[in-house]
């Protein structure tokens, strides 16, 4: 608080010195303005301090002499960039944004722009940030995450605050589509969107808008005019109580479809979930909406789906009833291993630390133990194998690890768990040496950041730690890593095979056209001889930015190659990010819904995903004819990835 | 001199905010005589402005022919009604010189200010008072640099292979540090000079801390004597300096008086640099007629609480008053605290980021910098100092809390 009050001495100081200077000096003492913006803008406190001037910026001389002088020349669509660049310039930006909002507000007249210009260039303002209203969890965010970003999130900030989301309604309603489009396992930011949203229901938003937002709203709080009658978990429990069987049943499809048409789970629904598990059982299949192959995973595992019902279903963990119905959905309860493995959970001995971080993960763990979180953590893993994230970590493999092992051997996940969680270790081997990591430091990520799933807390830490030792000891190889560490790493059904874009020692690009011919020889059903994709294939991608700028380097996992819906092929794969509809640049835009994906996946035309592609596995034994694939299509693919991340490195042939 | 002050102008030549700020508080009425690249800026702030384009001329102007080519340049100003002109940067002070000359029909003036723009000149008119410098001599070629470093050791008895006493290599007309070469061995002389340092001054090496005086003259009386530390040469300063240097401070006056005598200084500023040994005894290094580099006049402000810009002015214009000056200046005593900047380049050739440690921010001493994290970019190549990407000022009562700090920073690296 002292430090906060100093700051704004400080600011007041340059501020006088600067308002008090000439307007052909002013340029002398605005560096020092600037320099104090920039300390008190890292708090939204600071922001605030900052508003209360705005309205005497220009008279001050802020922004004499420089580019954002005359308001009415300013463009929204140049804020998002001029807030991320280092600097001056995101500063200035930031004092422009303020000036601009106290203009909207009334509180400063300006002689070019009336308030209503400055609110409607607030509002495309917002439309256009929404990145930073709402901040993502995506690679892009976390590489690209500073102290500019931080500032530009204590600005937006603000501006939701004295401002409304109304004009955004659209752009909002768009993205919490696409988020919950993906089936997260982590939904705080969609809630968050849904609760800002929730504002806009008493304006004047139109119908269709008022309809959607209603949607989601209802979808996590009251759906049914029962939950509305009692808002009360308790009078509401005791209003179930009371009702008919069929009562009974229209309450259930009624919480049960919403929740398998959002993905999002309401309270009240734990709340009937609960009641029914105690006292209606035969109506827990309706209350989850299940298919018929869900169903009948249900009545052959009664027992046990009851008690993790009762273990796991908590108001905190609510999100886990939707991980429920999807495990029971896939079957993995059919998978031998599976159900001990989940009963070993419910009394494991978890270590206090671990039981610390995993209540800590619910802002309300009130009557809830470690064990109730875990389970419910692995609920949502074996449902949501491709809803895994990495969160604000750089830990994709690990993620992306989990998300395998869910698919393909729950058994060997739900032994790795009671390992972490229990007697902090796990065990690797690697090449005939066992790798132990509570033996290691360091990893990827040491200071992990804590908004993950209970099974990425208990987990990612252990494997971020193996991989790092894994790669560690084959570095010196003379190639890829990966080669030699993905197979023992995540399984050994990862084929031997590998292909890649860089030369190891030079990273200089070799034979492009070589690598582009392997992949479709071994993995486009048109070219590799009918081989399907059995086991989903690690793959490394470099990321792009919109403009097709190299990012970075990404792990993800290629899930199947089909054809979409209008007869073209995809490439499907997870994205350990959660935020998998990303804009990579040159037109290629990963696909989250309607082309053929299933929940989770995202996709991409077959030749644009090969554009990002640097590095991949494969059958030597199933590989098609490369030589067949057209040189068209090499070519194509070569242009994209030379003017994208390609520009980055140097390209021999 | 009949002509009432206030109907007369003041002519600044060279480009400053500050300095124009000054003269439009001090309510003089002014001109500025600048390059043209400024005028825009000049007429869209309202600035009286002739623009007159120094350096195109001085490519092929040796500067004693300067009284020559200013003398259109002075019937400009005398229709503008300017009485006397004041120079801002180091290149400008033989122009002003001339133009005073011009104005006031007096020659002298011109030849006056080419002691300060001379090496040479400046030394020997130095030696003629009875200031104590080195031993120096003016060299056109490189052999005359090696004779020089010879016959200086060789009277210092280095002759049998030791190590050689260094000497000190500074081109006639550049300013601070540009071109100032340290020549230690015979073969630096042909990796390390260039064709274009010559002719130049040679000097003996001389020992001692580094200070520099700003020193406020009017009416051939030192109105106000700041003595400035330089910490660490090229890199940081500290004003007033250690209490040690201060306590030098009357004998340090004595030889500033010696100096304003001895170049016949009547009114204006000098920023004269010195080396002060421990028993006192202080060497003349070199003097300019210009307002100082380094963010001095900042850290006189800052310590004392008066505007130098204005004091520069003021001291310049033989029209101020007694009474004028003497409500202006602080007593020299009186110092509100110890002001110091340290100047920041980055040493690496591609910078890619701003890496201000935690400690600077919270360190007792520190008052504010003026870094910000910078676009990825080149570092140019600079001669001399150049101008630096950044600068970190201290102000704190204690100058153990603003010396310490200004050489551990300097070892930071702020760009990286």
């Amino acid at each position: 608080m002292e430090v906060q009050i100093n700051q704004e001495d400080r600011y007041e100081q340059a501020f006088n010195k600067l308002n008090n200077a000439k307007p052909y000096a002013k340029r002398l003492y605005q560096n020092d303005l600037f320099q104090e913006t920039s300390r008190l803008a890292r708090s939204f406190e600071g922001v605030q301090v900052l508003y209360r001037y705005a309205d005497q910026f220009d008279q001050a001389g802020v922004f004499e002499g420089g580019p954002w002088e005359d308001p009415s020349k300013l463009q929204p669509n140049l804020v998002n960039l001029s807030l991320r660049i280092e600097g001056i310039e995101s500063i200035v930006t930031l004092l422009s944004e303020l000036r601009m909002l106290s203009i909207a507000q009334g509180r400063y007249e300006h002689e070019k722009v009336s308030a209503d210009m400055a609110k409607a260039y607030l509002n495309e303002v917002m439309a256009l940030n929404l990145d930073f209203i709402f901040p993502e969890e995506s690679e892009e965010a976390r590489i690209e995450r500073s102290e500019e970003t931080d500032r530009a999130e204590n600005l937006f900030k603000l501006l939701v605050e004295e401002m409304t989301l109304v004009a955004v309604s659209g752009t909002l309603l768009e993205e919490i589509n696409r988020l919950t489009a993906q089936r997260p396992i982590m939904v705080n930011r969609i809630l968050l969107m849904i609760q800002k949203a929730e504002q806009l229901l008493h304006s004047d938003v139109d119908e269709d808008k008022r309809k959607e937002i209603q949607r989601y709203h209802d979808a996590t709080s009251q759906l049914t005019p029962i939950s509305q009658e009692f808002p009360k978990f308790s009078d509401y429990r005791n209003k179930l109580k009371e009702m008919t069987d069929k009562e009974l049943e229209k309450e259930s499809k009624a919480f049960g479809q919403s929740m398998r048409e959002t993905g999002l789970v309401s309270p009240y629904h734990v709340v009937l979930v609960r009641f029914l598990n105690c006292s209606k059982a035969e109506l827990v299949p309706a209350a989850l909406f299940l298919n018929e192959k869900g169903a009948a995973s249900l009545s052959e595992n009664a027992v046990l789906v009851n008690e993790l019902i009762k273990v796991a279903i908590h108001l905190p963990t609510r999100q886990s009833l939707y991980g429920l119905a999807r495990m029971l959905e896939r079957g993995v309860l059919s998978h031998h291993p599976v159900a001990p493995g989940l009963r070993r959970l419910v009394e494991l001995d978890i270590k206090p630390d671990m039981a610390q971080t995993l209540l800590e993960a619910f802002t309300e763990h009130e009557g809830i133990t470690a064990n109730n979180v875990m389970v419910a953590g692995v609920l949502s893993v074996l449902g949501q194998p491709l809803g895994i994230g990495q969160g604000l970590n750089p830990t994709c493999q690990s993620a992306r690890a989990l998300s395998l092992w869910s698919i393909h051997d729950p058994g060997y996940l739900l032994e790795q768990i009671p390992r972490a969680a229990r007697d902090g270790d796990i065990t690797m081997t690697f090449e005939g040496q066992a790798i132990h990591s509570k033996n290691l430091t360091g990893g990827l990520a040491p200071d992990l950041h804590k908004e993950l799933d209970p099974v990425s807390l208990i987990l990612v830490p252990h494997l971020d730690r193996i991989y790092a030792e894994m790669i560690n000891r084959v570095q010196f190889r003379g190639d890829d890593p990966h080669r030699w560490v993905n197979p023992p790493f995540y399984g050994d059904w990862v084929p031997r095979g590998f292909g890649k874009v860089f030369d190891h020692l030079t990273s200089n690009i070799t034979d492009y056209g070589g690598f582009v011919r392997l992949f479709y020889a071994t993995h486009h059903p048109d070219y590799n001889e009918g081989h399907e994709l059995i086991y989903p294939n690690p793959v490394g991608i470099c990321v792009t930015t919109v403009y097709g700028k190299m990012l970075g380097f990404h792990a993800i996992t290629i899930q199947r190659v089909a054809k979409d819906p209008k007869g073209e092929y995809r490439v499907y794969f997870y994205n350990p990010n959660n935020d998998s509809s990303q804009n990579w640049g040159q037109g290629i835009e990963p696909k989250v819904k309607g082309n053929g994906e299933y929940e989770g996946e995202s996709s991409l035309p077959f030749h644009e995903f090969v554009s990002r592609l640097y590095a991949f596995h494969f059958n030597p034994y199933e590989q098609g004819d490369a030589s067949s694939v057209e040189d068209e299509v090499v070519e194509k693919i070569e242009t994209l990835a030379r003017e994208s991340w390609g520009q980055e490195y140097l390209w021999i042939n | 001199m009949t002509t009432k002050k206030q109907d007369r102008k003041i002519a600044l030549i060279g480009w400053s905010l500050q300095s124009i700020e000054a003269v439009e508080e001090l309510q003089r009425p002014y001109v500025v005589v600048s390059m043209p690249s400024f005028e825009g800026y000049a007429k869209k702030y309202g600035i009286p402005f002739i623009s007159w384009d120094f350096e195109e001329i001085m490519k092929e102007t040796p500067m004693e022919q300067v009284y020559e080519k200013s003398k259109e340049l002075a019937q400009i100003l005398k229709e503008a009604g300017v009485d006397h002109v004041i120079p801002i940067f180091e290149d400008t002070v033989e122009w002003a010189g001339a133009l005073n000359a011009l104005l006031k029909e007096n020659k002298r003036d011109f030849h006056h200010s080419l002691l300060f723009r001379h090496k040479a000149k400046m030394k020997r008119r130095a030696q003629i008072g009875g200031l104590k410098i080195g031993v120096f001599e003016e060299a056109r070629s490189k052999d005359e640099v090696r004779e020089f470093l010879r016959r200086v050791n060789d009277v210092l008895l280095k002759n049998d292979g030791e190590e050689y006493d260094p000497i000190h290599i500074k081109p006639f007309s550049k300013a601070g540090a540009v071109g100032h070469h340290v020549i230690r061995k015979e073969d630096e002389i042909d990796n390390s000079l260039t064709d274009d340092l010559f002719p130049c001054l040679m000097e003996s090496h001389l020992d001692g801390s580094q200070l520099s005086c700003e020193v406020f003259v009017h009416k051939g009386k030192i109105k106000f004597l700041n003595i400035t530390e330089y910490v660490e040469f090229g890199y940081s300063m500290m004003v007033p300096p250690s209490p040690t240097i201060e306590g030098k401070r009357p004998l340090v006056r004595k030889v500033v008086k010696q100096l304003v005598e001895t170049f016949e200084i009547e009114n204006g500023f000098i920023h004269p640099e010195f080396f002060i040994t421990e028993d006192g005894i202080i060497n003349f290094i070199e003097v300019a007629y210009r307002i100082p580099g380094g963010n001095i006049f900042d850290l006189i402000q800052e310590s004392y609480g008066f505007n130098p810009f204005k004091a520069h002015i003021l001291c310049c214009d033989p029209n101020t008053t007694e009474k004028e000056l003497k409500n202006f200046f602080p007593n020299e005593k009186k110092v509100k605290g110890y002001t110091g900047s340290l100047m920041v380049y980055p040493r690496v050739n591609q910078i890619k980021a701003l890496n201000i440690p935690k400690e600077l921010e919270t360190h007792p001493g520190f008052h504010k910098h003026t870094m910000f994290p910078p676009e990825e970019r080149k570092v140019p190549e600079m001669e001399g100092f150049g101008t630096p990407h950044g600068v970190v000022f201290f102000h704190h009562q204690d100058s153990e809390h603003v010396k310490p700090p200004l050489m551990d920073f300097n070892n930071h690296d702020f760009y990286i």
